[in-house]
This record gives C-alpha cells, sequence and structure tokens, in this order.
C-alpha cells in the first residue's frame, strides 16, 4: 500500500515536471526567457493573498466534477456527462436560491439549496444510469450528449424564466447577499464551498473503501460476472452510481453560484467537467487524490491567467501547459502498472522460494 | 503414395508453465479421415492450431508429401491447402454468404454476379441448400457451420481440420455432415476431426488418434478397434486416488440434504441443456458427477445456486423449496460454490485477497463494526486462511493476481468452505493445479464431509471421482445416465456412460 502511494507520488511529479518543461520549451519559440517567466508565475502566486486563494476557488468545482468521474469509474461506468451534471445543479441552485432568499435565515436557506441541488443532479444522473441498466445503453454516449440537453435547458430558462428583471442578457440577477456562500479568509474569494469539498471528498472516500455499498459498487466494476454470482445486482448498482456521480457535479453547481458568481449566466465555466476526467486520472481515481490533482489544476489555471497578463505571451499557453501535464500524467498511469505487476511478482517469489 | 500428405513430427508446444504437446508425431495420407481423439485439454486443438499457423511449435518439423514446410500464419497453411474450421465460427454475422466466403481472398472491383452464381454451384454440388445472398446472422447454426465449410471449399482445400464439428449441431446435422465428409474425401481430399465423441469417430473415421495429456496415447486403424479401448486410451489406466478417508457413519442412514427433482433446462432454440435431472445427496455424503465437460455440468451448478431459472422441476434443501430463491437467498441459507471458471466467476482479481474474502457477505453484517467494514477483522480472518490452507501469497493485502492458479484456488475454497454451511458446489476444483494444491483441495473435502456437510463434486477428472465420491452419477447431454455407487463402477463402464452409452442400450 505505501509502495504504491510512493509510486503515485513519484510518477505524479515526474509527469508534472515534464510537462512544465515541455510548456517551457515552447517559451522558448517565443523568445521569452522560460526561467524568468515560471519565476514571475511563482512569485506572483506566492506572494500575493488574494491570488494564492483564488487557486482553492478554482480547485473547488474540480474536485467535484472529478470525485464524479471518479466515482462512477469505480463501477467501471464512464461518466462523461459532469459537465451538464454541473449546469443542472448550477440552475437549481439559483432559481432556489433566488426563490428562497429573504425567506428565511440565510443558513437554513443554503442548507435547503444544497440539497436541492444534490437531490436534483442525483435524479438527472439516475437517467443515465437507468438507461444503461434497462436499456443496455451506452453510459459514454448517453452521459456526454446528456450534457448538450442540460446546456439547451439552462440557455432556454436563461432567457424566459430565470432572466434578469432588465432582460438584457442572457442571465439571472444578481444573489442576495445573503444567499452567498461565506467566505473564510479576509480579503480574498474564497469561500466554505472549498471546505465542503474536501468533506466530500473524505466522505466519497469512506464511502468506497468503507462501507459496503462502495464494496459492491467496485466488485461490480471489476468483475461483474462473479458480482452476479455473488448474488450482487449490477444494474442497481449501476443506477446508484450514477445518482451519487451526478448529485456529486451538480455540488460544484451549488458551489460556483453560491460561492463564486453569485448569479448564473450563459456559458459558465464550460471546461470543468472535462478537466475533472484528467484530474480523476492524475490522482488514480483516489478521492484524496483528487483533492491534491485539482489544486494543481487550480495553480495552473491561475497561473495561466497571469502569464497572459505578461507582455507577449498569448494565454492559451496556460492550456498548453495543461495538456502536457495531462498527457505526461497519463504515461504515468502505465508506468505505474508496469511498476506494480514487477513489484507484486517479486514478492510473490520471494514468498514462493521461502 | 507412399509419402503421406502431411507429416508432423517431434512437435512440442510450451504454453508459461504448461506443455501443451510434447513429441508429437502422426500424420495423414489423401483421401483418409482422421479422427484426434481426447479430453478436452488434451492438446488435440494446440496441435492442430499448430498445422494451421496460429501457433508456432517450439520444436519439430511439419512436411507435405516429405518435403519440410514451415507454417507462419493461417495464409501459409492455406496456400497449402489446408483449412481449419474452428470451434467458434468466425463470420461476420452481418454480411451475406457470398461477402463471407470470398472475404480476404478478392481484390478490386467484385463482380458479385459471378461470385454468387459459383457459390451456388459449389453449394449445389455437395447438396448444400444455402442462398448465397442470405445474411450469415439469419442462418441457423448448422448452416452457418456449412458456410464455413463451402469457404474452405471455395479455397479448393485439400486438408480440412474441423474442431468438434458437431458440438452446435442436431443429429441430424451431424449426419448430413458425416455425409459431407465421406463425399469429399472420396476425390482424394482429407479431413481432421477434433472431438471427444467416441461415437462419432466409430461412426466416420479410418484412423485414430488417441491423445492424452499433450502426449499421444494411441494410433489405430478403426477397423482394429472399440469404443471401450479407445475409452481406456483416452481416460487412461494410470488412475492415482487419493487417499481416501472413509465417512464416520454410513451415509445412506442420514437425511437428505439436496434433493434435485426432474430439473430441465431448455432454452429459446428449444435445445435442452439438462434433462429431467434428479438425484439427491444425503448429509456428510460426496456426490460426484462424471461427464465430458460441456454436458450439462455448469447449468446444475448454476440451477443449484440461483443463477439460472429452470423450465420445470424443484429443487428441496433440507425439504425447503429453493427453486425460484435468489443467488444471494441461496448464499444465506448456507450453499457454497467454488466455480470452474475462477477468473470469471470466483474471484475479483484486481482486488486484495481480504477484499475477496468477503465477496459473498457483502449483505451481511459479518464484516461490520458500527456499519462499516472492519478491515482489521478482515485482514486478521484473511491472514489465519493464508496460514490454515498454505496459500502461497504475501498477505491479505496482496492482490489475487498476482498469486499462481493454485493459491487463488485455495483462497476460493476457504472462502466457499466458510460460505457453505451445509452444501458445498466444486466444480472441477483442481483443473490446472499443481500436485501439492490438488492434494490439499482434497483434503479439505474430506474434512468437510466429516462435519457433515454435503459435498456436490463435478469433476471430468475420473481419478478425482472414484477417489473422493460415495456415490456418483454419470451426465451425458444434460441427462443423468445412471447413479452408481463407487464400488459397482469401472474405468472401463464409466467411459462408456460419458460417451452415451447406457448399460444395456445405445441412446
Amino acid at each position: 500500500m505505501n509502495e504504491k502511494l510512493r509510486d503515485l507520488i513519484i510518477t505524479d511529479f515526474l509527469a508534472i515536471v515534464l510537462g512544465l518543461t515541455v510548456s517551457a520549451l515552447i517559451l522558448l519559440f517565443l523568445d521569452k526567457n522560460p526561467v524568468e517567466s515560471f519565476g514571475i508565475l511563482f512569485s506572483s502566486i506566492i506572494s500575493d493573498k488574494y491570488t494564492f486563494a483564488e487557486i482553492f476557488v478554482k480547485a473547488t468545482p474540480l474536485i467535484f466534477t472529478a470525485l464524479a468521474f471518479a466515482f462512477a469509474f469505480k463501477a467501471n461506468l464512464f461518466n462523461i456527462g459532469a459537465q451538464g451534471q454541473f449546469y443542472i445543479g448550477s440552475l437549481i441552485a439559483v432559481s432556489s436560491s433566488l426563490f428562497l432568499q429573504g425567506k428565511m435565515p440565510s443558513g437554513i436557506a443554503l442548507v435547503i439549496v444544497f440539497l436541492l441541488t444534490v437531490i436534483g443532479g442525483g435524479i438527472w444522473g439516475s437517467f443515465i444510469g437507468f438507461a444503461k441498466a434497462k436499456f443496455k445503453a451506452n453510459e459514454f454516449l448517453v452521459s456526454m450528449m446528456s450534457t448538450y440537453v442540460a446546456l439547451a435547458i439552462m440557455n432556454y430558462l436563461l432567457r424566459t424564466v430565470l432572466i434578469e428583471t432588465k432582460a438584457e442578457y442572457p442571465q439571472t440577477n444578481p444573489l442576495d447577499t445573503s444567499m452567498w456562500l461565506p467566505t473564510f479568509i479576509p480579503g480574498t474569494r474564497l469561500h466554505i464551498g472549498f471546505l465542503i469539498a474536501v468533506i466530500v471528498a473524505i466522505a466519497v472516500w469512506i464511502l468506497l473503501y468503507k462501507t459496503t455499498l462502495g464494496y459492491r459498487i467496485r466488485v461490480v466494476g471489476r468483475n461483474s460476472e462473479a458480482a452476479r454470482l455473488a448474488g450482487i445486482s449490477s444494474k442497481r448498482l449501476y443506477i446508484i452510481a450514477f445518482l451519487i456521480s451526478g448529485s456529486l457535479a451538480a455540488m460544484a453547481g451549488f458551489t460556483e453560484v453560491n460561492g463564486v458568481q453569485h448569479m448564473l449566466l450563459q456559458g459558465f465555466n464550460p471546461d470543468i467537467g472535462s478537466a475533472g476526467i484528467g484530474i480523476a486520472i492524475l490522482a488514480n481515481a483516489n478521492p484524496i487524490g483528487i483533492i491534491f490533482a485539482s489544486i494543481l489544476f487550480g495553480a495552473l489555471k491561475v497561473g495561466g491567467t497571469i502569464m497572459g497578463q505578461m507582455s507577449g505571451i498569448p494565454s492559451s499557453i496556460i492550456e498548453l501547459m495543461q495538456g502536457f501535464v495531462m498527457v505526461f500524467v497519463i504515461l504515468s498511469y502505465f508506468v505505474r502498472s508496469q511498476l506494480e505487476i514487477r513489484r507484486e511478482k517479486r514478492k510473490l517469489r520471494k514468498v514462493v522460494e521461502e | 503414395m507412399n509419402k503421406p500428405f502431411f507429416e508432423l513430427k517431434n512437435i512440442t508446444k510450451y504454453f508459461s508453465k504448461v506443455i501443451a504437446n510434447n513429441n508429437v508425431s502422426f500424420s495423414i495420407n489423401k483421401g483418409e479421415v482422421l479422427a484426434l481423439l481426447g479430453e478436452n485439454g488434451a492438446g488435440k486443438s494446440t496441435i492442430m492450431k499448430i498445422l494451421y499457423g496460429l501457433y508456432e511449435a517450439d520444436s519439430g518439423d511439419i512436411f507435405m508429401e516429405g518435403v519440410k514446410q514451415k507454417i507462419n500464419s493461417p495464409k501459409d497453411a492455406m496456400s497449402l491447402g489446408i483449412t481449419m474450421i474452428q470451434q467458434h465460427f468466425s463470420l461476420v454475422p452481418a454480411h451475406t454468404v457470398t461477402e463471407n466466403i470470398i472475404l480476404g481472398n478478392v481484390k478490386g472491383r467484385i463482380d458479385w454476379k459471378a461470385y454468387e452464381n459459383e457459390i451456388g454451384e459449389l453449394a449445389n454440388k455437395y447438396g448444400f441448400e444455402i442462398d448465397p445472398k442470405a445474411l450469415v446472422k439469419d442462418l441457423p447454426v448448422g448452416l452457418q457451420q456449412k458456410v464455413e465449410i463451402l469457404k474452405a471449399l471455395h479455397l479448393k482445400t485439400k486438408l480440412l481440420i474441423m474442431d468438434e464439428p458437431t458440438a452446435v449441431l442436431t443429429p441430424q446435422e451431424a449426419e448430413n455432415l458425416m455425409e459431407f465428409v465421406r463425399e469429399f474425401t472420396s476425390s482424394g481430399n482429407s479431413v481432421i476431426f477434433i472431438t471427444h465423441k467416441l461415437k462419432e469417430v466409430m461412426e466416420v473415421a479410418d484412423r485414430i488418434i488417441v491423445m492424452r495429456s499433450g502426449e499421444i496415447h494411441g494410433d489405430l486403424k478403426c477397423a482394429d478397434t472399440d469404443e471401450i479401448e479407445l475409452s481406456r486410451l483416452m481416460i487412461g489406466r494410470d488412475i492415482n486416488p487419493p487417499a481416501r478417508i472413509e465417512a464416520d457413519s454410513e451415509a445412506d442412514s442420514s437425511e437428505i440434504r439436496l434433493q434435485i427433482d426432474g430439473i430441465s433446462v431448455v432454452e429459446n432454440d428449444n435445445i435442452s441443456r439438462l434433462n429431467n435431472v434428479s438425484f439427491n445427496i444425503r448429509r456428510g455424503e460426496i456426490f460426484g458427477i462424471a461427464g465430458v465437460s460441456g454436458n450439462g455440468q455448469q447449468d446444475i451448478c448454476e440451477v443449484i445456486i440461483g443463477a439460472l431459472t429452470p423450465s420445470s422441476g424443484k429443487i428441496l434443501l433440507d425439504g425447503e423449496d429453493i427453486t425460484n430463491s435468489s443467488i444471494r437467498e441461496i448464499i444465506e441459507k448456507g450453499i457454497g460454490y467454488v466455480p470452474a471458471d475462477r477468473h470469471r466467476d470466483g474471484m475479483i482479481m484486481d482486488m486484495t485477497l481480504a477484499e475477496n474474502m468477503m465477496l459473498k457477505d457483502s449483505f451481511g453484517e459479518k464484516w461490520l463494526k458500527n456499519k462499516f467494514i472492519d478491515n482489521n477483522k478482515l485482514k486478521n480472518y484473511t491472514n489465519s486462511i493464508i496460514k490454515e490452507y498454505e496459500v502461497k501469497a504475501p498477505g491479505a493485502e496482496a492482490n489475487a493476481k498476482g498469486l499462481s492458479g493454485g493459491n487463488q484456488q485455495k483462497v476460493i475454497v476457504a472462502r466457499e468452505v466458510n460460505n457453505g454451511s451445509k452444501l458445498i458446489i466444486f466444480n472441477q476444483p483442481t483443473r490446472g493445479l499443481d500436485l501439492g494444491a490438488i492434494n490439499h483441495v482434497h483434503k479439505t473435502i474430506f474434512k468437510e464431509r466429516a462435519k457433515g456437510k454435503s459435498i456436490l463434486l463435478i469433476s471430468t477428472e475420473l481419478s478425482e471421482i472414484f477417489g473422493l465420491s460415495d456415490r456418483i452419477a454419470v451426465i451425458y447431454k444434460g441427462m443423468i445416465q445412471g447413479i452408481y455407487n463407487r464400488s459397482e463402477l469401472t474405468t472401463e463402464k464409466i467411459g462408456l456412460l460419458m460417451a452415451g452409452y447406457t448399460d444395456d442400450k445405445e441412446v
């Protein structure tokens, strides 16, 4: 177990270093000194409290979408639709907040909004699981397409019932400050949504590794035939796994609407679903690892914004950096499995020789 | 014509640790039907796949009419006039008969009309009723096989190898196939049949090669032999029974634990997989089911554990009707099951041994503490099992896939012995295991019987059946051929029963 963790840390670290090194080479093509550019990048992240906290703000929704992918992945299901589940969550969060604000104490209202978001995202997700269980639909395609449906629903609602009072832009009225998630470091945007994300990640770990439900989900994911002969119905678990996965992605909608934007607008955070997939792979689908991997990607996002402000460096450099890091991370996955196979063999040989 | 058509000399083939063919030599002449007879796993298919270029032999040579040949791929084999029809057909279901037949042998623009006519004529010549434009997926299995044969004929095959060709056929279709084989060989072509069915062999073969554990144990002319000799050669006389421990109490005096009453399983296309199977197992009894594999053994297991619903019949456990109980209910009632295919059915290879230990108890409270899984308890238990069953594993946290087959099997046996408080089903419990592991499994079976548990032992290994069972049933094509006390049976008799002959008459 410890050796596995050690491998994970070493290979991930190397992957990140390699990703950054290749990105630095790209900077050379732009006639920029990469050492200098990275220097400015790191110093501005560390020296400024607001920027530093921003890393965690950016990481928060990524934790949720990565957890959503990782959870379904444990049941050998591919939830590519975290983006759509996030939109559904955002819609529920913003509409229930607008409805509830001023009608009750903000603490109670926020809890109700959170619960509604989770339930709504769960129902949306469970449709995908249901299609898989009932009709043997390919969950990869269904979940991917469900994102477009969710996007269309969001756009429609933003132009009709949810549109701001001025009716000028396809966006909602801003939320009352009572419905904002409280920040906990003054002078930053860091809201308690980050803490919720960390707690949820730990809860997901407990669910997967400490409860029989999580055990059954993992068994079905690894060998559904053996699961069947052990009396475990994979169909039921497909629905449950997608229900939980969908509600995890929807939580990102709650923290983004109530914690960051305080409103809902068109084309909102369009890439957190796909980033979540990469993060989940980076963390080997481990919920705790996802916290750290999300922070790394938060840092890359913030760094990209800063680099974009430097003269002569296109802000798209950060997408390159993310892309390179991702490629090396995925490669590291195969390196790790090779290392593990070799280690298992060595261990076994030792036992046999004794 | 003194040189044989094809000759294999001293072929040896290793699969990682197993030797599949050991110094195998034989030849086939023109116009001859050769039967390759042997039990499953005897190495029949392997040697044919070497001849067909699918496998590469580790040593040995292949000669065609006295000239040494190098066959590296099926393409090489086909150019020499060899075609092999696999047990599982290699047809494209969504394509037409013609498309399937010319696949891989056409270039450029295709003159469909000409090909369709040509194939139609070819089919007529051999009396096959096949429409060249029909889609393969619409054809019944018997006709699909004929498409495979047409494919071979279209290639002007001179040596046709068929792997278990009658396994999927009805008796009439099988009869048709035999007629074709006779016609095909009458014009100087040769056929090799891979089979374990004695009756077929006697009917159609000119010469018979008997294989057992990767070696040739007989090369006989059909006219000079009979079923009894063949079954003896196929099964082998070197039966090495495990040390038998007699039951403390007389089995017949104790009560019936499991009662199987007229169980039939019929599939949609009305092929019956089990046909009116009835037997019962008493407390503290080992009940063995012998038979060539694929004759309904797996179905019996699945019916009992609730994974397969019988079309008719009843199953009673201690007098209680469990016919329609779910798998989960059956587990809770105390029936353990050691499946034949441990990779697919018995273990989660990517999980640790400890996690595999609780596979069947995930709904119970057994491994829980305050609603959460008690990892320490599970780990300690698994470690005690590792010690007790002498599992060669680094520890409870080791991944199951890292273990050898024998050690994986010990883990499954330990789990199912623990689950099966009343009845334990062992389906091929020692297949592919080394001697030490086999011994251990056998000892465990005796130990559990001594505790009063009932054991259902299903095996194709006759030595195992004879060595362990108190009573023995023989299964053939989903039917019980008879139930005997151990002392009533001899190797010859059981061999005939397994091949489908009953005591007095042929079925």
